[in-house]
């Protein structure tokens, strides 16, 4: 029942979106991607999106095009 | 593998001389027309002024054309340059070249940035720059041999035609035994049929054993290149260390690149897994921010657009080492083994491809409508070994499709070909067309500019129209984000020298996603300083991705951290330690500005540098077609209302998008003044005069031109 956001270990309930998990934090504005394990998620996804137990969460901070 | 003949025209021996600082101090010039080759040295002024790489390549070019000369005039040259950290195996992305031409697509200054290793090796084998100028009517290869200390240049005959093979065959001949100190610089028969054209670039990857290859897409460099008549041009140098490029400071290049290069290998990972997917992870996050170009750019997103995405790609790539310089730690240039192409030359044999990147994915995946990850491989390998580029053929290629879906050419007009978005094969064909300078696809091959004016000359097709859906600017095709959404991106793709590449500046995501630049002023300082150092990386023979795909953990504590400044200032040391020259992160930007208003005032030479140069075409600004607005209809109507204060009651779709032209036009016209402003330019977007003295580039020819165009 626990996953890992940026390597900190963060309790897990069901049901748990990546909303859920930028909720708590004061710079969630500055993140519009999420990757949850090998996957990037996008903000228009984040509350929609649950997040498996164990999962390793990356905020991620920029993404800086081609 | 063929038969084939080379047989010596010329030998030019040297004394190589020792490299100082990053720098050869000299530069070679080959002229093809009659094999004069000359050594030209570099001054303390060139330095100063224009660095290395880009910078180099410009003024030699400069000095090389007139204001007539055409792309395929005999003293057009093509300059190719690392810079001065180019070559240096500790610092991620150092193995970069620079090429520039006069376009055969925009008719002024194009420059490419690649990877491989021809650049370092050109560098270490005692050139800063190669120009290579004339043209002949044999096939040639040129060999500058830095560890026997010798130019050669061959006539050759039954080479093959295409890069792929090309690529392996000068390699084997020319590697005695160790193939790794080889690279070759080549096109192939699409670059000859068409003005898109471009070149291949190899590194050796030890592990697979094979010739590997980077491209200089941009502008048809690989067009002038085939018209040229050259086949290829080969580097051979030895064992790259740090010493090799003798920086002035070894142990602080050592300590900064080692930190630099430890930080990627941490992060990376946890960061956009550069090193597993290279670019491919864009597709989806640019697909789910409606960014993705779909069929010719009329849509941001599409329900397939997953399986053209990283999860898809990450199972294809072969697995491994991918740096396509020595020590790049990102390593991000990676691609499919065994692949088998179902159509062309190579139909039923295994191929290793290189890529795809994302813009290959976009170009001739989704843009195409096409949404199959196969195809677009193949579209790729295709390209590559054809000398084609996959951008300007993607977007091009999208342009003729819509004009076909619109009924404004016919199946008539492209040789019974159905050009359907999502006809994969037709995709694959036009390409194979281009390669044989045949039927519908060798006017696909003269791009999107030359394609509108025979569309409607030849088959009657409404040139209003298709100057409102042909995505191309200055010439050049539209690389792959859709900028309807982001007033900054429009400038980062009108106001850019050569023509509408991102590589000037992506600000896509600062700019809409994040909305870090609300106000005009905000938007111009970012296209100021974002051009001017990613600029930078080309003056000094670097590779941006480094720089902003990884990023610190502490970036988000800082004042702009779009900048990323922590890297800014381990670059400033980086350059520092290898010239030897101090300097302070503002330095680096002092130094391309001079270089970038420079090529600025290049286009005004060729006759391309005002005002009006710097127009886009509507659907790069906003929703051409009623079907476009209605893909965003609530995004749209809320910006009338809410922005422009227009009461929308009543209103026909056809009449809300008139009036969001009209907004979004001024908008995109206050943008350039703003810019223009910002860059220290006239309101007609040309340097003035104390912009030009600010930089040091204030030359008798730069003012004279000025003040041809009133500018005094
Ligand atoms: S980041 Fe990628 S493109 Fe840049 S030098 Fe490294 S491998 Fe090459």
């Amino acid at each position: 029942m626990m996953i890992r956001i940026d390597g900190k270990k963060h309790s897990w309930r069901e049901g748990m979106t990546i909303k859920d998990i930028l909720k708590d934090l004061s710079d969630s504005h500055l993140y519009a991607v999420v990757r949850i394990n090998d996957k990037h998620i996008s903000r228009p996804h984040f509350e929609k999106t649950l997040i498996p137990d164990n999962s390793e969460v990356f905020l991620i901070l920029m993404i800086a095009g081609g | 593998m063929a038969e084939y003949e080379m047989e010596s025209l010329k030998t030019f021996n040297y004394d190589r001389p020792v490299i100082e600082k990053g720098y050869a101090n000299q530069t070679i010039c080959i002229d093809i027309s009659d094999f004069v080759i000359s050594v030209k040295p570099v001054a303390e002024k060139m330095k100063d002024v224009f660095i290395g790489g880009k910078g180099f390549d410009l003024w030699l070019l400069w000095n090389a054309v007139n204001s007539t000369t055409k792309w395929s005039d005999p003293e057009n040259a093509i300059c190719i340059a690392s810079g001065p950290m180019g070559g240096t195996p500790v610092y991620p992305g150092s193995g970069k070249s620079i090429v520039t031409t006069i376009s055969p697509l925009t008719g002024s200054v194009i420059d490419s940035n690649v990877g491989g290793y021809f650049g370092p090796y050109l560098k270490f084998s005692g050139f800063d720059a190669l120009e290579v100028t004339g043209k002949t009517s044999k096939d040639i290869v040129i060999f500058i041999d830095g560890i026997d200390e010798k130019v050669q240049v061959f006539t050759a005959s039954g080479l093959p035609d295409d890069s792929y093979n090309l690529s392996a065959m000068l390699t084997e001949r020319f590697a005695k035994g160790k193939p790794r100190n080889i690279s070759v610089v080549s096109t192939g028969p699409g670059a000859k049929n068409t003005l898109m054209g471009c070149l291949n670039f190899t590194w050796y990857d030890l592990k697979r054993k094979r010739a590997r290859y980077k491209q200089a897409g941009r502008g048809g460099i690989g067009s002038v290149f085939a018209d040229k008549g050259i086949k290829a041009i080969v580097a051979r140098w030895d064992t790259v260390k740090v010493k090799t490029n003798n920086p002035a400071d070894p142990d602080s290049l050592k300590g900064v690149g080692k930190k630099y290069s430890r930080k990627i290998v941490e992060l990376d990972p946890k960061q956009n897994q550069m090193a597993k997917i290279g670019t491919t992870h864009l597709v989806s996050i640019m697909n789910d921010f409606d960014l993705l170009p779909v069929n010719n750019f009329q849509y941001g997103r599409h329900p397939e657009a997953e399986n053209i995405g990283q999860e898809v790609y990450g199972r294809i790539f072969d697995p491994g080492y991918d740096g396509c310089w020595m020590g790049c730690t990102l390593a991000c240039a990676h691609g499919v083994k065994d692949f088998v192409p179902v159509t062309g030359p190579y139909k039923g044999t295994r191929v290793f491809v290189d890529g795809p990147e994302y813009e290959t994915i976009a170009g001739c995946g989704s843009n195409l409508g096409i949404f199959d990850p196969h195809s677009a491989i193949e579209m790729n390998f295709y390209c590559d070994t054809y000398g084609l580029d996959t951008i300007s053929v993607g977007t091009s290629t999208a342009f003729a499709m819509e004009c076909f879906e619109m009924g404004l050419i016919n199946e008539t007009d492209t040789g019974g070909m159905d050009l359907s978005f999502g006809n994969r094969l037709s995709a694959l064909e036009i390409v194979h067309q281009m390669a044989r300078g045949e039927g519908f696809g060798q006017i696909v091959g003269r791009g999107v500019r030359e394609m509108k004016s025979i569309f409607a000359k030849d088959f009657g097709a409404d040139p209003d129209l298709m100057q409102d859906i042909g995505m191309e600017a200055k010439g050049l095709e539209f690389s792959e984000y859709i900028s309807k959404e982001s007033l900054a991106q429009q400038g980062g793709y009108g106001l850019a020298l050569k023509g509408p590449q991102h590589d000037e500046a992506w600000l896509i995501f600062l700019d809409m996603v994040h909305n870090f630049m609300p106000t005009f002023e905000q938007k111009a300082e970012a296209l100021h300083w974002f051009p001017m150092f990613r600029t930078w990386f080309g003056l000094c023979g670097l590779c941006k991705l480094p720089w902003n795909d990884v990023v610190p953990e502490d970036n988000k504590e800082m004042d702009e951290p779009a900048k990323v400044m922590k890297h800014v200032e381990w670059y400033a040391e980086y350059y520092s330690a290898v010239t030897g020259r101090h300097v302070q992160p503002d330095g680096l930007i002092r130094m391309s500005e001079a270089v970038y208003n420079f090529q600025r005032i290049f286009n005004l030479k060729m006759g391309f540098g005002q005002r009006e140069h710097d127009n886009i075409p509507y659907r790069a600004v906003g929703p051409v077609k009623t079907v476009e607005y209605e893909s965003r209809q609530e995004r749209y109507d809320k910006q009338l209302i809410e922005k422009h204060k227009v009461d929308i009651a009543g209103k026909s779709t056809e009449e809300k998008v008139a009036l969001l032209r009209k907004f979004r036009e001024e908008l995109y016209e206050k943008l350039k003044d703003a810019v223009y402003k910002r860059r220290g330019w006239n309101n007609d977007g040309i340097p003035t005069v104390e912009t030009v003295k600010r930089l040091g580039i204030d030359f008798p020819e730069v003012l004279e031109l000025l003040r041809v165009y009133g500018v005094e």
